[in-house]
């Protein structure tokens, strides 16, 4: 046997190995009851529960937000940020969160937002249709 | 129901779709002549339609880049294209961006610099022209089918960019035939991409992504043609050239991260970083087991198999941008625009000609019965190579994640942080890659002098202890095995191949272009590793600051900084005040002033003011940040607003309201009796009733003979010490009293003189004060950047060692050429 061929046989064999490091290196999308049990940093999907308020004062403190969201089965739950509010959150339609739960809130490291400005043209200009006609058909 | 719609100007369009269609039918005679061109060399007619096939094909992407430019520039917003990407307000250079910011225009993009190069294929590759531009037209062929917009059987094909507005959307007020009146203005153009790199970065991109398909179509053509070893000459040197620019693009994708976004650095492991970093690695592994075989005749396989999955993975890479797929995962790609089945035929075509190519032609493969030389050149460039290319399995496993998802129904989430992942995995592999670029220097082909090789190691290794021991210490990186580790084979390299560049001036001026790119590649790694090791956020709170272990770059606590205007705040070695900001509609500059001050002597060291600027712009997701950063040599001081105050940024956007006196701007006012020579005071100083003026006019008001114009003469004088003389008239006119207010807006004041009341001897007098302004306020978040500049300069070393190389294999395949032409 050739040297390159035993060479290459071992790199496919680390390839395989590391493939197979890098899936428990993975993470899954859970729920906030999981998260819950678990107490390990992990992906939270979800919406924002759009009724209660968002409190976010930077004279007080620039680096703490709050919010209370959804998640896919519909537990509610405090989340906790350290930073500032992204602005665009009261406009998402999806929220992917990334950290971990501490007592009864989720302390979040991670903010990842579905908006529909960036990710579904149609629906943003739905909206823009309703505010149109009132400067629209004055003349 | 017919409807008669006002102002659309349709013809640009319908030139547009008619030259869209062309492309697609001129591309597809074109691959049909030129593959029967191929198969029967003998006859010229088949070359010669395939080339009249080519040329429509270029006239139409020409025609259709001018059209698209056309509306755009001219606004015509009854195209959905200029409605979604432009606006009246965007200046002229970044109508360019907006041309490229939606995929249409980005298709047009790669199918335009895919007609420059099969212009100079036409011209240049002689015997190869038939072969190598079946593929290309091939490749244009897909892509003309993504711009058709025709419906076929019940699904879309490809999404024209002359599409109307009134066709892509459905709103109500489309139906209208006066809808364009009420289409005042264009979405515009997503303000991230409003920066002058955005101009030059995807053309840049493209161009290296495009060039790919040449490395390609050469190993294709050679195995198809059965020309098996004569591709490797031409191949060369577009490969390097494909690299090279690939590579430029991405680094300027990289900067223009780091100037333009705010995530705060200048690589993230983002999936469209990645996946435009994949092709670029399998493409330089490429060109060194080219390189390899020319010089030995080993590695013919893996460098055929490499120069063809690189443009395979090119495709890929546009699948997984432009599907959507990567929603989850990435935060920019591309929207679907529902063609990734077309996507994915584009991209299994590819790989099954891959394939096909590849097994068939296993057999006639050259090979060498002759084992590697542990101590030969040859063996270690293509060890190097297959380190190459399982760092690009790494990535792809990865970032594929979402389409293994896909695929097999799982619902495996990416690792939570991204950045320590891919590093552990990339840093490793950079180690063994540098150590193999130093010193297979030393090593000869076919057979090396291993004692010489040895005393020539061993010297360079431990200058490039000592070196890298000396940046280690000063650059604070010796917090981490891994980060000694890359510097120290960094080094390694970069050393190793300053030697070899010592000998080309000593007349071997061949090798000067590797030795040179490699010394680019040594330096943007350590600039790369050291700014990315030990930047820090600077505006740290130094009550909430929190200390973490470890090295994850996540928001940690008290990362951004409160500031009111005006008032200073001291963070690290810096002063730091929030002196104003200003107004450039749609963007709100503001201005954040550093200072160094030498504590004991009081002296002032360094004084800089950023400007880093923001714009609330509700239609893509409220403020977005631009950063200001000031650039030093040994550091870079990096700042963003993350939050501000609403009110300035209400000021960018146009005010309606008529000018005067709106009572509700101000608070209640308090009514004084008051007399000639009465002194009152206000929140910001004091005013003086000075006399009173009986004479007074008031413009379009003639005087009777009994009215009363009595002006009031008011100096008010600001706590600064400023005097402002403010005159409100009080008018008496047939029996009906009146007044005219003044005000002094520099104050926030207003005067009425409401009342004569001569019982008292007195006057009334009404003062309205603005309520104080808020003040104004910024959150923001500094990070300090060390060594920067050397990935920059590494860049650019490396872009003109590219340069170098290219043009000795251009001149050796020349020479070649001429040597054969002798010969025959």
């Amino acid at each position: 046997m050739k040297k390159s061929s035993i060479i290459l046989i071992g790199i496919i064999a680390i390839a395989i190995a590391m493939i197979l490091v890098i899936y428990t290196d993975s993470s899954t999308y859970s729920t906030f009851s999981e998260a819950k049990e678990k107490q390990t940093e992990l992906y939270v999907v979800g919406v924002l529960n759009k009724d209660k308020e968002l409190m976010y004062d930077p004279v007080k403190d620039a680096n703490h937000f709050s919010f209370y969201m959804y998640d896919n089965d519909s537990t509610e739950c405090q989340v906790v940020f350290n930073g500032s509010k992204p602005q665009d959150i009261e406009r998402s339609e999806q929220i992917v969160l990334t950290g971990k739960m501490e007592g009864n809130t989720f302390h979040a490291s991670k903010i990842l937002m579905k908006c529909p400005s960036k990710y579904n043209q149609d629906q943003m200009e739905v909206i823009e249709t309703t505010a149109e006609p009132k400067t629209a058909f004055v003349n | 129901m017919d409807v008669k719609f006002v102002g659309e100007n349709l013809l640009p369009g319908q030139i547009g779709q008619f030259f869209v269609i062309l492309s697609f039918g001129a591309a597809l005679f074109s691959l049909i002549s030129y593959f029967f061109a191929a198969k029967n060399p003998e006859e010229t007619s088949w070359k010669k339609l395939g080339r009249i096939g080519f040329w429509l094909n270029a006239l139409s992407i020409f025609v259709i880049g001018a059209t698209l430019f056309y509306i755009i520039y001219n606004h015509l917003f009854e195209y959905h294209y200029a409605w979604a990407h432009s606006s009246t307000t965007l200046p002229t250079h970044y109508i360019i961006s907006a041309f490229w910011e939606g995929q249409e225009g980005s298709f047009w993009l790669w199918m335009f610099w895919q007609v420059i190069l099969g212009i100079v294929l036409v011209f240049k590759s002689k015997s190869w022209e038939a072969p190598v531009m079946t593929f290309v037209m091939l490749c244009q062929l897909f892509l003309s089918s993504m711009l058709i917009g025709v419906e076929i059987f019940g699904s879309r094909i490809g999404s024209s960019p002359f599409i109307l507005l009134r066709e892509a959307m459905t709103w109500p007020i489309l139906n209208d035939p006066n809808y364009l009146s009420m289409i005042k203005d264009g979405r515009g153009l997503n303000p991230l991409l409003q920066n002058y790199w955005m101009v030059i970065h995807p053309p840049t991109l493209f161009l290296g992504f495009a060039s790919m398909i040449v490395p390609f179509t050469y190993a294709a053509a050679g195995l198809w043609q059965k020309r098996y070893k004569e591709w490797i000459n031409p191949g060369l040197p577009w490969a390097l050239f494909a690299v090279m620019i690939l590579g430029a693009g991405i680094i300027m994708g990289s900067f223009w991260a780091y100037e333009a976004l705010n995530f705060g650095g200048f690589w993230a492991w983002d999936p469209v970083e990645n996946v435009s970093i994949i092709p670029w690695f399998t493409l330089i592994a490429a060109v060194h087991v080219m390189i390899a075989f020319k010089n030995s005749g080993h590695a013919y396989f893996t460098s055929a198999f490499l120069c063809l999955i690189s443009f395979v993975l090119v495709i890929y890479a546009s699948y997984l941008t432009r599907s959507g797929i990567l929603g989850e995962t990435s935060v920019h790609s591309f929207t679907s625009l529902g063609m990734s089945g077309q996507l994915i035929i584009f991209n299994l075509t590819f790989l099954g000609l891959m394939i096909f190519f590849l097994v068939t032609r296993k057999k006639g493969m050259p090979s060498t019965q002759k084992e590697e030389e542990i101590y030969s050149r040859e063996f270690w460039l293509f060890i190097g190579a297959l380190v190459l290319t399982v760092a690009c399995v790494q990535m792809i496993a990865t970032t594929s994640i979402p389409v293994f998802n896909a695929l097999f129904g799982t619902k495996v989430a990416p690792p939570i942080d991204p950045i320590p992942h891919y590093n552990k995995w990339q840093g490793a592999f950079a180690v063994v890659v540098m150590l193999l670029t130093a010193f297979t220097q030393f090593l000869k082909y076919k057979r090396s002098d291993s004692k010489k090789f040895w005393a020539a190691t061993l010297a360079s290794f431990v200058f490039a202890i000592l070196i890298s021991a000396v940046i280690i210490y000063f650059t604070h990186v010796y917090t981490n095995v891994m980060y000694i580790l890359i510097t120290f084979s960094a080094v390694f390299c970069i050393l190793a191949n300053l030697r070899i560049l010592g000998d080309a001036f000593k007349g071997k001026w061949r090798l000067a272009g590797s030795a040179v790119s490699h010394i680019g590649f040594g330096l943007l790694l350590i600039g790369a590793l050291i700014a990315a090791a030990t930047n820090e956020v600077i505006s740290v709170n130094q009550e909430n600051y929190i200390a973490v272990a470890g090295f994850d770059k996540v928001e940690k606590p008290g990362e951004n900084l409160f500031l009111t205007e005006g008032e200073p705040v001291q963070m690290g070695e810096y002063k730091i005040t929030y002196v104003g900001d200003s107004v450039a509609a749609p963007n709100v500059f503001y201005k954040i002033k550093y200072e160094k001050i030498d504590e004991e002597t009081g002296q002032m060291l360094e004084s800089f003011i950023l400007t880093p600027f923001a714009q609330n712009n509700p239609q893509m997701g409220g403020l977005i940040g631009t950063p200001g950063t000031k650039h030093f040599l040994t550091h870079d001081i990096y700042t963003l607003i993350t939050a501000a105050a609403s009110d300035s940024q209400a000021a960018a956007t146009p005010k309606q309201e008529g000018e005067g006196t709106n009572l509700e701007e101000y608070d209640e006012p308090a009514t004084y009796k008051v007399a000639v020579g009465d002194t009152l005071r206000y929140r910001n100083g004091y005013y003086v009733i000075e006399s009173l003026d009986h004479n007074a006019t008031v413009e379009n008001m003639s005087k009777g003979e009994n009215d009363l114009m009595v002006k009031m003469k008011i100096k008010v004088v600001s706590a600064e010490g400023k005097e402002y003389p403010v005159e409100p008239v009080f008018v008496l006119k047939n029996n009906n009293y009146f007044d005219f207010p003044k005000t002094v807006e520099e104050q926030g004041l207003m005067f009425r003189f409401t009342k004569v009341l001569p019982a008292d001897k007195k006057l009334e007098l009404m003062a309205y004060q603005k309520p104080l302004p808020q003040k104004k306020w910024v959150v923001f978040k500094a990070i300090k950047f060390p060594y920067i500049n050397f990935f920059w300069c590494g860049t650019i070393v490396m872009t003109i060692g590219f340069c170098m190389a290219i043009y000795r294999r251009v001149k050796d395949g020349r020479n070649k050429q001429n040597r054969e032409e002798l010969v025959s």
